[in-house]
């Protein structure tokens, strides 16, 4: 019998008719790194919320160290020795580093009062002994990305946790925080930890796992081992057919340049270094110009400047040689702007809405007569786009019910029908499954192709190698790292920019945005 | 009124003031840092002033009468923590209507037992008992301004002390406060937010009652309106005191402050009576606006 059973676990959701689970059996063995795999809605987060008692099955069995379990609530998995690191975190922000890890089942002294001093030490000890690095006494929002997620682990052990679950642990992490979690990791496996890592990267389950369990659609449709399998495998197994990610690196001719940042800095007041610092960038005609870099590095204000939503405290942007410094979103599309944001369940979509109402929102004055919306006008123009984009919607459905996919898919339809020959993607594959990523690159290559400009913001380096004709790195508001992407650009090199081990910025003023460093 | 003595009472009864603000605010001080806009402060505070002078006038015992007081707005708070919590409703309009049903029941109350729907003047009705420090009066000031108040105005200030530490040296504080900054967080613990919610409710209700009941027992009377927009001040107290007991200590002194002056002024200066009455408020709007100038300039104010 396995360290962890789980049998026949079916899970369906009443309010929505989704069937989540349909009978599906997972075996972990124990000391073993298991990898659950597939796309979004395979199943597997609902899973692990069964098994960590956030939900409830509606039939099946657990089994954990030979005895069959009931897993009321999180705090019964705890007991029994089970713990979970979610992939946003849980952590209360204003809180220290032991508050949080403490929080739930602190220590006391007479009864009521939090012994503060056995909670630091403590968690010291904890973290000490697994070889982390962070100060229990500092604050959570102190902390990079990294660090919060070892205090989420560092959680899980303080309260002995010997199976650990993992979701999607890496999607927020940088190529380094991410070698730095597979030394925990492994660290933990010698410790006699067991970990369930779910995650739908391929490479990470080849790197790590020792078997792997493959989901779609709510069942389980493959076990292997992992040295059994490649990668073209597994993602057949996970999508159905075959998709990888080309990488692209043909030299290509540009033409005029359609957007540009001259010297753009955002200063904030009570803060030393700048937001932004002299950014200077161009995108070209038929160029994919692609910024990478870690979150708080000047990524969103970025965005926020190209799309008008903040102000440069100095500094020029143009469109098409045209100045557009001053100018609002609404001025900005009205002189060629199209732009996918990255949070786009609030910026990007209003979730209350109707799709129709979502999609004809940036050129409603179209269908306009008389000041009154033609209805049948707008249901037309939706219609068009739903099924052009093959979007699993209804024209008059609030966009809140559809899926993460299907709403960027539809943000996607509505940007790119502006025709414009500039548009700008922030972080366009975050959360999207291998199917709806796949569908975004096609779209962004169609458009170079077609001789726009397209700018990508996104903290995936893998997007950015494979897609990007010039890549940018930016690192504490500057742009260290300008690099025309050739066969020497490698993910440990941008790596190193986006961690600020290495930097190519000239002095202020000096850098011209056409020199292009040959990686 | 000789301009000499003039602060020395207005300072005595700034402190008498500042007691039922600084009470309902601590009260809502918890709501608050659980992650709710609790404005049933003034109605809460209400059924409190209402049911402490009654209950003490039919029992003859102070005691009795602040212990059924509290007793009721808490229950009253209960039910709107239910709603709000259990039902889901959204506790914005279920305190609307705390207040508006506690406006309601103490006017039908009222005139059912006493048969009278304007003040209500209780003969039998035991005095707040004050306290002297003969060592302490001796000061100049100091003992002019602090001495001599009723106890509740001490157990305020106790009130204060007590929440402090609750706040911040209990796991219920650090667990109240993380409902309120991260409700998932508390969840994925295996704790209930909506438990520690309940909780906070709760005790805004018990110290609103005891709000309540000094209004209307140091007056010895009820009358319509006697809570007069405290709930709502008080609340403006917990914003402007950075949601923490000592920065509502300080912003309970200034509306204690701005109502005393106000009383006192009516007779010493020469402006309209109204202007005079509506000074608390002002001083509430200036404050609250001031407040958010600064918070703006703090937080945001990039320069250009």
């Amino acid at each position: 019998m396995a360290y962890l059973q789980m049998q026949g676990i079916t899970k369906l959701y009443p309010t929505s008719g989704v069937l989540a689970n349909d009978g599906v059996d997972l075996a972990v063995d124990e000391n073993e790194i298991h990898a659950v795999i597939g796309e979004n809605g395979a199943g597997k987060s609902t899973l692990m919320k069964l098994l960590y008692g956030l939900e409830h099955p509606d039939g099946g069995e657990i089994t954990f160290r030979g005895e069959t379990v009931v897993i009321k609530d999180p705090f019964a998995a705890n007991r029994l020795g089970i713990g979970m690191v979610h992939q946003h975190f849980k952590l209360v922000s204003d809180f220290t580093v032991a508050e949080n890890v403490v929080l739930g089942s602190e220590p006391r002294k007479r009864g009521l009062f939090i012994d503060r001093q056995t909670a630091v030490k403590d968690v010291g000890v904890v973290i000490e002994e697994h070889g982390f690095s962070v100060d229990p006494k500092r604050r959570i929002k102190d902390l990079t990305v990294g660090q919060m997620q070892q205090v989420e682990i560092v959680k899980m052990l303080y309260r002995n946790a010997e199976l650990l679950i993992l979701d999607e642990p890496t999607s927020v992490l940088t190529e380094q925080e991410i070698e730095r979690l597979f030394v925990t990791l492994r660290n933990l496996l010698e410790r006699g930890k067991t970990i369930i890592l779910i995650t739908h990267k391929l490479e990470e389950v080849m790197q790590m796992s020792h078997r792997v369990t493959v989901m779609r659609g709510g069942k389980v449709v493959a076990v292997r081992n992992t040295s059994d399998v490649d990668k073209r495998e597994l993602s057949r197994l996970m999508v159905g057919k075959d998709i990888l990610l080309e990488v692209n690196r043909e030299q290509k001719t540009f033409g005029d340049p359609i957007l540009e940042l001259r010297d753009i800095t955002i200063r904030c007041r009570g803060q030393g270094r700048p937001l932004l610092d002299t950014i200077n960038l161009q995108v070209r005609s038929g160029e994919l110009v692609g910024i990478a870099g870690v979150g708080g590095n000047g990524l969103a204000e970025i965005e926020d400047v190209i799309g008008g939503l903040r102000h440069a405290s100095s500094g020029q942007i143009f469109l098409h040689g045209e100045d557009v410094t001053a100018l609002g979103p609404e001025d900005l599309r009205e002189v060629g702007l199209a732009y996918v944001p990255a949070d786009r369940l609030h910026r990007g979509a209003s979730l209350p809405s109707s799709v129709r109402e979502n999609c004809i929102v940036t050129k409603h004055h179209d269908f306009l007569k008389a000041g009154v919306l033609q209805r049948r006008n707008t249901r037309e123009f939706t219609e068009e786009l739903i099924d052009h984009f093959s979007i699993d919607a209804a024209e008059g459905m609030p966009v809140g019910n559809l899926s993460g996919g299907n709403i960027q898919k539809m943000i996607l339809a509505r940007e790119l029908a502006a025709d414009t020959d500039f548009i700008l993607f922030s972080e366009p594959t975050w959360g999207l499954d291998i199917a709806s990523s796949q569908f975004v690159y096609e779209r962004m290559l169609e458009l170079r192709a077609r001789g726009a400009g397209v700018l990508l913001i996104s903290s995936n380096l893998d997007e950015i190698l494979g897609l990007a004709d010039t890549i940018l790195v930016m690192y504490r508001g500057r742009v260290v790292g300008r690099l025309e992407n050739t066969e020497a650009v490698t993910k440990e090199i941008i790596g190193e920019y986006m961690l600020g081990l290495r930097d190519d910025s000239e002095p202020v003023g000096a850098a011209a945005p056409s020199e292009v460093h040959r990686g | 009124m000789s301009n000499t003595s003039f602060p020395i009472p207005m300072l005595h009864s700034t402190i008498r003031i500042m007691a039922p603000f600084l009470l309902a605010a601590i009260g809502g001080l918890f709501t608050e840092l659980a992650g709710m806009l609790n404005i049933a402060l003034e109605g809460l505070m209400l059924i409190g002033a209402f049911f402490s002078v009654v209950f003490a006038a039919a029992t003859g015992s102070l005691f009795l009468g602040i212990l059924l007081g509290i007793g009721a707005s808490v229950a009253a708070a209960y039910v709107f923590g239910f709603i709000s919590l259990n039902l889901r409703a959204n506790i914005f309009i279920t305190g609307l209507a705390t207040n508006l049903f506690a406006e309601g029941l103490v006017m039908v109350l009222a005139f059912q037992i006493f048969g009278n729907k304007g003040v209500i003047r209780f003969q039998n009705l035991p005095k707040l008992p004050v306290l002297s420090v003969p060592a302490i009066q001796r000061i100049p000031v100091l003992g002019d301004v602090f001495v001599g108040h009723n106890v509740l105005v001490y157990v305020s200030w106790v009130m204060v002390v007590i929440a402090a530490i609750i706040i911040y040296k209990t796991a219920f504080g650090l667990r109240v406060r993380g409902t309120g900054s991260n409700p998932d967080a508390i969840e994925a613990t295996g704790l209930s937010p909506r438990r520690y919610r309940m909780y906070a409710i709760l005790i805004s209700g018990f110290t609103c009652g005891l709000a309540g009941a000094i209004l209307s027992l140091q007056m010895g009377a009820f009358v319509p309106g006697i809570t007069a927009g405290r709930g709502w001040i008080a609340l403006v107290a917990i914003y402007l005191g950075n949601k923490t007991p000592h920065g509502i200590l300080i912003a309970c002194i200034v509306f204690g402050f701005a109502e005393s002056f106000s009383n006192y002024a009516q007779g010493a200066i020469n402006v309209p009576a109204d202007f005079i009455l509506a000074f608390p408020y002002i001083i509430t709007v200036v404050a609250m606006i001031a407040y958010s100038i600064v918070r703006h300039y703090r937080l945001k104010g990039s320069e250009r």
